[in-house]
């Protein structure tokens, strides 16, 4: 039964994949490109962090290194005439991650905790300074950029064509990955995580095993930034910057690492967030950050972690007195962030470069300020008063209903181990 | 008797820093004999587990498997050369099922290391293997339940098959039996008994029933050094022994 729920998910994600993006301008087209890539790049990362127990700090490295490469061979066609299928470009991405993987691998993967994480960013740390100045490699700070050919009766210049191309790829990748935890090596990789010193004493060689695992989720990762290279036609040096190291690491985490398809999740809900909000307002860093936090403290299991408990518990969560409370705390949440966001918004218009000017001009100290096509007093109880309201009535309705959401899932963990003890 | 041996320890000694924890170690364990090491805590029974599963090297010294050297060598070597050890301190895959647990081993021995390409559930032979291995721990039950949700006996049940699981010739136990009950001990004893038929055991515990009943021979290892070595008849008897560690107890 389980198996055809999956299938059918599987089916219909599929098809809104494919059938969605035509409707769509090219701005989200682009956009859902970007959501693929960054949901292949966290899953690659998954393998090593969630699979294989490896936290990288670094895994920027093998996404440049996997855009670069295939920057140059994009050059190559373009100038050289050198005959090669341009869908197949991020073949130079998986070459490029697979080498500098095995080789950075071997060293990393000498540690483990923490001092394998500081290796890791090392590594793409001295990529990142390297890279400005090594014109031949890295085309210096202003990087590569080049043209896709056309190739096989495509013209790969319209942004849908991209999109499809990497839809293949993307599915593909993620297929492999899958198939990867169904081989023996991939069972092994999750003992590694559980207990490296026990595969130790079972026969394994734990470093050369760990070095593979490294090198099969930098190639993964040197075919996403393949597909971005292919996307974007340019590369710089900025693609080895911690930022990009740590949003995989976000990704990952809010759409949780324990569960196959969790990294995909968080990848592309925030791929699409910063898509969508960074139009809109300034402080969308801040408010991806709020959700990281929020999504630490509360849901350290992630999006993925949280709906596979709930399908985990189907049968026995009581599902008449439990929507009640999810529905009040859905909409409390909802309170809380209208509130949240009215305050950032209003203290970023205050602190604003644009308003400093506004209060130089004006002959009141403290004109008002615009936002939400409104006009606001900085001082004013309408202007605070609301935003503050909606927090507090948020907060208490949420503080109340946490009771009862955690009394209801102790009796269905009751249910749960009751079950287990009866060893069904 | 001397072509019988399989493991053959000469002059090991081992320190960390200053401190002596083993010195001239001399131990000689025959193909499927039941060895016990006894002696107080302390005595570095743990460290000579350690130097013979590859876990340290000795500081000198050498320690010969089948005739062949293995001080010094990583475990996973030694695993491949026969030789698995169990854990004091519970040593699972806490996450993996019982089954998971016991199928790493098995697929270690049948040498699918970087098994990249194949489905491991296609793997008929391995899969057959550890479900009788899951059989002879008699954990069929508890299967497909995580390993860090069986009850201690247990998991001190599945920490043996998957010593067993590689398949190995001379088994090393580390106090199979610690911190259990009566009726938990008198168990995994013969549980013991039962899988390690065949095999060369060398085991380290505390409990002088289980040495004395379980056991062909016993070494006495006092402060770094090896006491003596006998028939329980023999160790029962030794004055020294007595009076270093058995003391009232056996007497």
């Amino acid at each position: 039964m389980a198996r055809v729920w999956q299938l059918l998910l599987f089916v219909l994600i599929m098809a809104v994949l494919i059938g969605l993006p035509p409707l769509l301008g090219a701005g989200l087209q682009n956009a859902m490109t970007n959501m693929l890539i960054a949901a292949l790049f966290a899953m690659a990362f998954n393998l090593l962090m969630g699979q294989g127990g490896m936290l990288s700090f670094g895994h920027a490295a093998f996404y440049g290194v996997g855009a670069f490469a295939v920057m140059h061979l994009m050059t190559a066609i373009d100038r050289g005439g050198l005959s090669f299928p341009t869908p197949l470009l991020p073949l130079a991405g998986a070459a490029a991650g697979l080498l500098v993987g095995l080789v950075t691998g071997w060293f990393a993967t000498l540690r483990s905790g923490v001092y394998f994480a500081l290796v890791t960013l090392a590594l793409a740390e001295m990529l990142h300074s390297l890279a400005p100045h090594w014109e031949g490699l890295f085309g210096g700070e202003a990087g590569i950029s080049s043209m896709r050919m056309p190739w096989g009766g495509f013209i790969f210049g319209q942004v849908i064509e991209i999109y499809y191309l990497t839809l293949i790829w993307v599915t593909l990748s993620i297929g492999l990955l899958y198939a990867y935890t169904r081989t023996p090596f991939g069972r092994l990789t999750l003992a590694l995580r559980d207990n490296e010193e026990r595969v130790r004493f079972m026969g394994y060689d734990a470093h050369a095993t760990k070095m593979i695992v490294f090198a099969v989720s930098a190639t993964f990762a040197g075919i996403a930034g393949g597909l971005l290279a292919v996307s974007n036609e340019q590369a710089n040096y900025e693609l080895f910057g911690t930022h990009v190291s740590a949003q995989v690491v976000l990704h990952t985490f809010v759409g949780g690492s324990t569960v196959f398809f969790g990294p995909a999740i968080g990848a592309a809900i925030f791929t699409l967030f910063a898509y969508l909000v960074s139009d809109v307002s300034r402080s969308w860093l801040l408010y991806q950050g709020v959700i990281f936090v929020l999504v630490m403290l509360y849901a350290p299991l992630g999006i993925g972690g949280v709906v596979m408990l709930h399908l985990r518990h189907w049968a026995s969560i009581p599902w008449q007195r439990m929507v009640g409370p999810y529905a009040g705390a859905t909409a409390a949440t909802l309170l809380m962030a209208i509130g949240t966001v009215m305050v950032v918004e209003f203290l970023e218009a205050l602190f604003s470069p644009h308003y400093v000017a506004q209060r130089r001009q004006a002959e009141t100290s403290w004109p008002a300020f615009e936002r939400f096509g409104a006009s606001w007093e900085p001082f004013g109880i309408l202007t605070w008063g609301p935003p503050l309201l909606l927090l507090i009535v948020g907060l208490l309705i949420l503080l109340r209903l946490r009771h009862r959401i955690v009394a209801l899932w102790d009796e269905v963990q009751e249910t749960a181990e009751t079950a287990a003890r009866s060893g069904v | 008797m001397r072509e019988d041996r399989v493991l053959d320890l000469r002059g090991i000694a081992k320190s960390f820093g200053s401190a002596r924890i083993l010195e001239g170690v001399e131990l000689t364990v025959g193909r499927g004999e039941r060895h016990a090491i006894i002696g107080p805590n302390g005595a570095g029974k743990s460290t000579l587990f350690n130097l013979i599963s590859g876990q340290f090297s000795p500081t000198s010294g050498s320690i010969l498997l089948n005739g062949r050297e293995i001080a010094g060598r990583p475990p996973h070597q030694i695993n491949r050369m026969g030789l698995s050890r169990s854990f004091q301190i519970t040593n699972i895959y806490h996450r993996l099922s019982v089954f998971e647990n016991l199928r790493l081993g098995v697929m270690a021995r049948h040498g699918l290391r970087f098994s990249l390409f194949r489905r491991v559930a296609a793997l008929r032979a391995v899969n057959e293997e550890s479900e009788a291995l899951l059989q002879r721990i008699r954990l069929e039950d508890r299967r497909d339940r995580p390993a860090g949700d069986l009850t201690y006996s247990e998991q001190r049940a599945l920490e043996i098959g998957m010593t067993l699981a590689t398949a190995p010739e001379v088994i090393l136990l580390d106090e199979p039996t610690a911190g259990m009950s009566q009726e938990e001990t008198h168990y995994v004893i013969e549980l013991i008994r039962e899988v390690t038929k065949g095999k060369t055991l060398l085991v380290v515990e505390h409990d002088m029933n289980v040495v004395f009943s379980l056991c062909d021979r016993i070494s006495v290892l006092v402060y770094g050094e090896l006491l003596a070595t006998g028939t329980p008849e023999e160790i029962r008897a030794n004055r020294a022994v007595q009076e270093a560690y058995l003391g009232e107890e056996v007497a």
